[in-house]
């Protein structure tokens, strides 16, 4: 059992009056996916935007590595290694893939005292890293808008890896899919967690967890309702702690069938 | 795909022959001049001018291009007269409205060999250095100076003048002869109304109330004018305020009736569109040339001889 | 709910199927060489070029000076649309850049003419001014959030007023002369309107291929004395402009700005920076513009530039830009900007109504942003 790369302790976090997080805690080993599920509003969101560093948290400690962590900025964040990939804004449609690729990060190369975009180290790499996540593109310059939604989150799952995350925080990623569309950032997930990433995948549907996951946490209003790990647990209980249970057998009751 | 590049090739293909025969120019015989001038397409003073050209094509079977920058600006006004010189027309008739931003493209003109006639804006000194033919227009100072020292007889002691170009400089000069001629410092006593005619009549009234000593009004156009008219009326101030104008509209011309206008300096446009093309048509046939300057203006026309200037107001005056 | 071993098998064929995508098609490579965003500006040349070779060949449009003519124009485009295709790549407009174009020159007139200052000072202190009031215009727009449109077009009133308002208050006249005096013999005022290679333009008169002057004060003189400095800050421009956007990491920033800026922050890109920066860079294009007008001329004027922001938006929608950012190209947009030079000045060639004009342009550029829309879709996979 490897030691846990990020521990949150008790981590609390308020809005005003709100209590968006009334104690959380929760460990993420590296080559673990850790699946967090729970009904929108649950807290999930806010959970992870303390850990990448957008909230600081009310109360509660982080420690990342064994150090307390203390991120200002998330750009602090991704600087240490947590990645998070958002559903919605991981590529720019407009750009190239490889563009989108280095996008904060482009690499230079000079010409006497002036600094260049490298486009030819830039193209070889994009090209390299997409061919090993199973994408393989016309040319460095097709532009991101020609990928399928799992094709574009696969390449800010690539684009994570390749700067150095030790963690990666996917929000949502399948939400918006299709079937084939899942599966394949599905395998992406599954290869990431392989190569000793410590995984957190965000989502409210089950079988997506059940599919990849290896710890299952589930929040509901804030608090977690106890971490199961694989094969402890069935989806239908899994369902069950999401929505509370009770309403969920009323509705499934009414509609005649599962939800 | 494939079919909409199809379309747009056939589209374009129609619309460059369409518009090919819809421009090429009409085969006329005679020379060919080119009249520019300095003014915004929506200045609508020139009609009388472009309508005077248009009987002086007629009556000396020449072809005239009338060009003009289209939102006022002169150095899109040099670039014409640039492009006019580098089209090598018969002759060329041009507005010195600006002489530091025109001087260069004229002087091409005249050095390319094509003779040039200036008219309205400029003055003599200035045709001169150029090599122009000779100038046809109205100074504005003096024109301005005759109608000050004419209110000055009638007993006014302070204006305001009414400028609804103020990035035109020769209207600046119109007031400033006025306030000479009144005796009076320019100062305050001008105010900048824009060209919107609800814009100056507004602005108009607003002065009016704010200062109620305010003796004359000197106008320097129908785009002053007609708004300023129609400001007095609803202040009911109409004959109670001197007003004199610069050249003539319909609505100028009811003042004059009415008695609301006392006078107004018409600077006879008509002459500035026909005359040049006349002498310019003489002197690429006959090669004769009038040995002066030519002043199309001031006259002044008040009750006694409005009858036949109303008649044609906005047309041929 | 099929078994975790039923899973993996299934992921794992999904992998290989990736490597053999049925739905990429090859392409050929002339195909790839022509879809580029200046495609449409690049047939909508042609097409104008071949019209009024049609149409006005031998109107004198192709002569040396009728050549000289429609260069200079387009290149004043070229210069405002170089910075406004790099503000609009950046997801930004600017509306006060003809208004700017006046204040610029106003205040070199001002200062050398009516407070005797030197004319270089006078035109460093002039592009002072007008670089910090792009970088006002942006930190306006960032502190708020407004639409640059609106901030921006409240500058164009503003600006304009200034302008009139100052030129009455020093000169009692809007209209300004007495610089060219001034500028003999200053060290800066040929940098923006001189003109170059003279001699050899001389030159190509002597040997008689190029025509002279029969008469006046310029006798033996060339038709075209040579290449005026506002051709060369058009061509330095489009030359920065273009290896700025495509080949630095700021160009990508650029790109990033207008494309998703939330997007852009998030990988640490400096979104307010650049947008400010591309705010700068208009004024400054807008200043270079002025300045060699006012050179030129000889006299600065408070009307000038009256229009020359929105068609310098033209120039650059002609050459492929998104109006909503992210995706443009400066090569495109100073092509476009020759398209409107060519066009405005070759319609008085032709001899058409110069109301025509107009009509003309409109149908360019809905013809241009027509054919642009398509191109883009096929680049980016837009839907």
């Amino acid at each position: 059992m490897t030691e846990p790369i990020i521990q949150m302790k008790n981590i609390e976090k308020h809005f005003g009056s709100v209590i968006a997080l009334g104690g959380v805690s929760l460990d993420l080993v590296p080559g673990e996916c850790h699946c967090l599920l729970g009904d929108n509003g649950a807290g999930k969101s806010t959970l992870i935007k303390t850990l990448s560093g957008v909230y600081k948290p009310s109360a509660g400690e982080i420690y990342f590595e064994g150090h307390p962590m203390n991120f200002d900025f998330p750009r602090d964040a991704i600087k240490a290694g947590i990645a998070t990939v958002y559903q919605d804004l991981a590529m720019i449609p407009l750009m190239s893939v490889s563009r989108n690729f280095f996008m904060g990060n482009e690499p230079m190369k000079k010409i006497g005292p002036i600094s260049f975009f490298d486009h030819r180290h830039a193209n070889e790499v994009t090209m390299g890293e997409m061919r090993k996540f199973g994408i393989n593109l016309r040319g460095p310059d097709q532009a991101v808008g020609t990928l399928s939604g799992g094709e574009r989150q696969t390449v800010a799952i690539a684009r994570a890896m390749y700067f150095g995350a030790k963690v990666l925080i996917l929000d949502e990623p399948t939400s918006a899919l299709g079937v084939r569309q899942t599966s394949n950032v599905l395998a992406t997930v599954d290869k990431v967690r392989n190569d000793g990433i410590a995984v957190v995948f965000i989502t409210h549907n089950v079988r997506h967890a059940l599919a990849v996951g290896d710890l299952f946490t589930v929040l509901n209003r804030g608090t977690t309702l106890g971490t199961a790990m694989r094969g402890e647990i069935t989806p239908e209980e899994l369902q069950d702690m999401m929505a509370g249970g009770q309403e969920l057998a009323t509705l499934e009751g009414s509609i005649g069938g599962t939800v | 795909m494939k079919a909409m590049f199809k379309f747009l090739a056939v589209t374009t293909i129609i619309a460059v022959i369409a518009l090919g025969t819809f421009v090429a120019p009409a085969m006329a015989e005679g020379e060919k001049f080119v009249f520019i001038y300095h003014s915004p397409d929506s200045d609508s003073w020139w009609n009388v001018i472009k309508n005077a050209i248009k009987n002086a094509e007629k009556d000396m079977g020449v072809t005239v291009d009338v060009r003009n920058p289209p939102t006022g600006d002169l150095a899109d006004m040099a670039r014409i007269v640039e492009q006019t010189v580098a089209s090598k027309p018969d002759g060329m008739i041009v507005t010195i409205a600006d002489f530091d931003v025109l001087s260069k493209p004229i002087r091409s003109a005249v050095e390319t060999g094509i003779p040039v006639i200036t008219v309205n804006s400029g003055t003599h000194e200035q045709s001169a250095k150029l090599g122009a033919m000779l100038h046809i227009g109205q100074p504005e100072y003096d024109a301005g100076l005759a109608g000050g020292r004419r209110a000055k007889t009638d007993g006014i002691t302070n204006f305001v003048c009414v400028n609804h170009q103020i990035q035109n400089a020769p209207l600046t000069e119109r007031c400033r002869g006025f306030a000479d001629g009144l005796g009076v410092d320019l100062g305050k006593s001008m105010i900048d109304v824009g060209g919107d005619p609800a814009e100056v009549k507004n602005r108009v009234k607003a002065y009016l109330r704010a200062h109620k000593d305010v003796q004359a009004i000197l106008c320097l156009g129908p785009s002053s004018a007609d708004p300023t008219i129609a400001a007095l009326d609803e202040m009911g101030l109409a004959g109670e305020v001197y007003v004199g104008t610069f050249d003539m509209s319909g609505a100028i011309a009811d003042g004059i009736k009415s008695g609301a206008v006392k006078w107004a300096i018409d600077q006879q446009p008509y002459l500035q569109g026909y005359l040049p093309v006349v002498l310019l048509s003489a002197y690429t046939r006959y090669g004769v040339q009038v040995p002066h300057n030519v002043n199309s203006g001031p006259g002044f026309i008040t009750k006694d001889n409005i009858e036949k200037v109303a008649k044609l107001a906005g047309e041929y005056r | 709910m099929l078994s975790w071993l039923n899973q993996t098998e299934i992921l794992g064929t999904i992998m290989s199927d990736l490597t053999a995508d049925e739905r990429l098609k090859e392409v050929s490579t002339i195909r790839k060489a022509m879809i580029r965003p200046e495609l449409g500006a690049i047939c909508g040349a042609i097409l104008v070029f071949a019209f009024f070779l049609l149409v006005a060949g031998d109107s004198g449009m192709f002569s040396p000076e009728g050549i000289q003519n429609w260069t200079i124009v387009s290149a004043q485009f070229v210069i405002i649309a170089t910075g406004a295709c790099l503000l609009m790549i950046a997801g930004e407009f600017d509306l006060s850049v003809g208004s700017m174009i006046g204040f610029a020159g106003i205040i070199v007139a001002i200062l050398s003419v009516q407070w005797g200052w030197p004319i270089w000072v006078s035109i460093l202190v002039s592009f002072a001014l007008c670089v910090g009031l792009g970088a006002v215009n942006g930190f306006i727009v960032i502190k708020t959030g407004l639409p640059s449109f609106i901030v921006t077009l409240a500058f164009l009133y503003i600006l304009r007023g200034l302008t009139i308002w100052l030129s009455i208050l020093t000169t009692r006249k809007t209209i300004i002369g007495g610089v060219r005096d001034l500028a003999e013999g200053d060290w800066l005022a040929p940098v923006f309107g001189g003109v170059i290679l003279k001699d050899f333009f001389q030159w190509l008169g002597d040997v008689g291929v190029l025509e002279t002057f029969s008469r006046g004060s310029r006798v033996g003189q060339p038709v075209v004395a040579g290449v005026p400095m506002l051709v060369v800050w058009a061509i330095v421009l489009i030359f920065f402009g273009h290896v700025l956007l495509t080949r630095t990491r700021f160009g990508n920033w650029i790109f990033a700005s207008g494309g998703d800026k939330l997007a852009a922050r998030y990988v640490g890109v400096p979104v307010n920076r650049v947008k400010v920066l591309m705010f700068m860079f208009t004024a400054f294009c807008a200043t270079v513009f002025a300045i060699c007008q006012v050179m030129e001329f000889g006299s600065a004027a408070a009307d000038r530039g009256i229009l020359k922001e929105f068609e310098a938006i033209i120039c650059v929608v002609i050459g492929g830009a998104l109006l909503t950012g992210g995706y443009g190209s400066v090569i495109g947009a100073a092509i476009g900007a020759l398209i409107f030079g060519v066009v405005q000045q070759g319609l008085f060639f032709s001899g058409a109504e110069s109301s025509l004009f107009r009509v003309f342009l409109g149908v360019i550029l809905l013809a241009a942003v027509i054919l642009n829309t398509y191109i883009r879709r096929m680049i980016t996979g837009e839907k």
